[in-house]
């Protein structure tokens, strides 16, 4: 069971990192980019869309990731303290902390994407976006080195 | 609820929900306390070694990152009803808010967790 949910906890992350990376860079990629370069294509999508999505996948991502955690407190984290892992702990819990902030902030996100692109809350959009963005990264790699510790470093 | 009074509640919430997870998790204040191994939820901030030996905490580890964020969540929840009641030309004030708290929450966040990789 908590095998099942950490698989579907990491696909559903990488749905997740894909959509805010790609709205991220479609945000912040400058607007002189040219059309037919990497940027010019990043800019070109509507960033909007993902909007739903992201929050979604957010919300599911958390979700599965509240659930495992109980598993990880039970049978891993007493091994990763055994072995000292203190760095890794650390990481997990600012990962936690991170993780439930964006959480807080997820409504505002949302707020701001579906006002009229031209609205007084762009520059807000923009901030809560990338920050959103870093959170999701961290909490990425965060997890993928969790999941590989017993490898990782070794 | 008109879409200014909208507005100004998710804004007032996000700023508010980092604050308090901050203050939750420096003054340990969670609203109950998770015990995994045993499938136990009590109500309030409980500590394992208060009520046994420390050496047998891993027996009972207890998990007070879902009681944070409750704390967190209905602090949050109390300021965006109030930020939704108050007037609208406040709306400056809650977007400033959200912009600046969740990054500062961040960074005490960090600072809290410095213990972790002074072992």
């Amino acid at each position: 069971m908590a095998t099942t949910l950490l698989i579907l906890h990491g696909l559903v992350a990488v749905a997740l990192i894909g959509a805010i990376t790609h709205q991220a860079l479609a945000t912040c990629a400058p607007p002189n980019t040219k059309p037919h370069s990497f940027f010019g294509r990043f800019r070109g999508i509507p960033a909007a869309r993902f909007a739903n999505a992201i929050t979604v996948l957010y919300l599911a991502s958390t979700l599965l990731g509240a659930v495992v955690y109980l598993y990880f407190k039970v049978d891993i984290q007493p091994n990763l303290e055994r072995d000292r892992h203190w760095h890794a702990m650390g990481f997990l819990d600012l990962k936690e902390d991170f993780i439930v902030i964006g959480l807080g902030i997820l409504p505002a996100y949302w707020f701001c994407w579906h006002q009229p692109a031209s609205s007084r809350h762009n520059h807000l959009r923009s901030s809560l976006t990338l920050l959103l963005a870093f959170i999701v990264w961290w909490s990425f790699l965060v997890g993928h080195v969790m999941n590989n510790i017993r490898g990782f470093g070794s | 609820m008109s879409a200014s009074a909208v507005r100004r509640f998710v804004f007032a919430f996000g700023a508010a929900f980092g604050l308090f997870y901050a203050i939750a998790r420096a003054r340990g204040l969670a609203l109950f306390t998770v015990y995994p191994a045993q499938a136990i939820v009590l109500l309030g901030t409980h500590r394992s070694r208060d009520v046994a030996d420390p050496v047998l905490d891993f027996l009972a580890p207890e998990m007070y990152w879902y009681g944070w964020t409750a704390s967190a969540a209905i602090g949050a929840l109390v300021i965006g009803l109030v930020a939704a009641l108050l007037p609208g030309r406040l709306y400056w004030f809650w977007a400033w808010c959200v912009w600046i708290i969740p990054p500062m929450a961040m960074i005490a966040c960090v600072y809290l967790t410095i213990p972790w990789f002074r072992l």
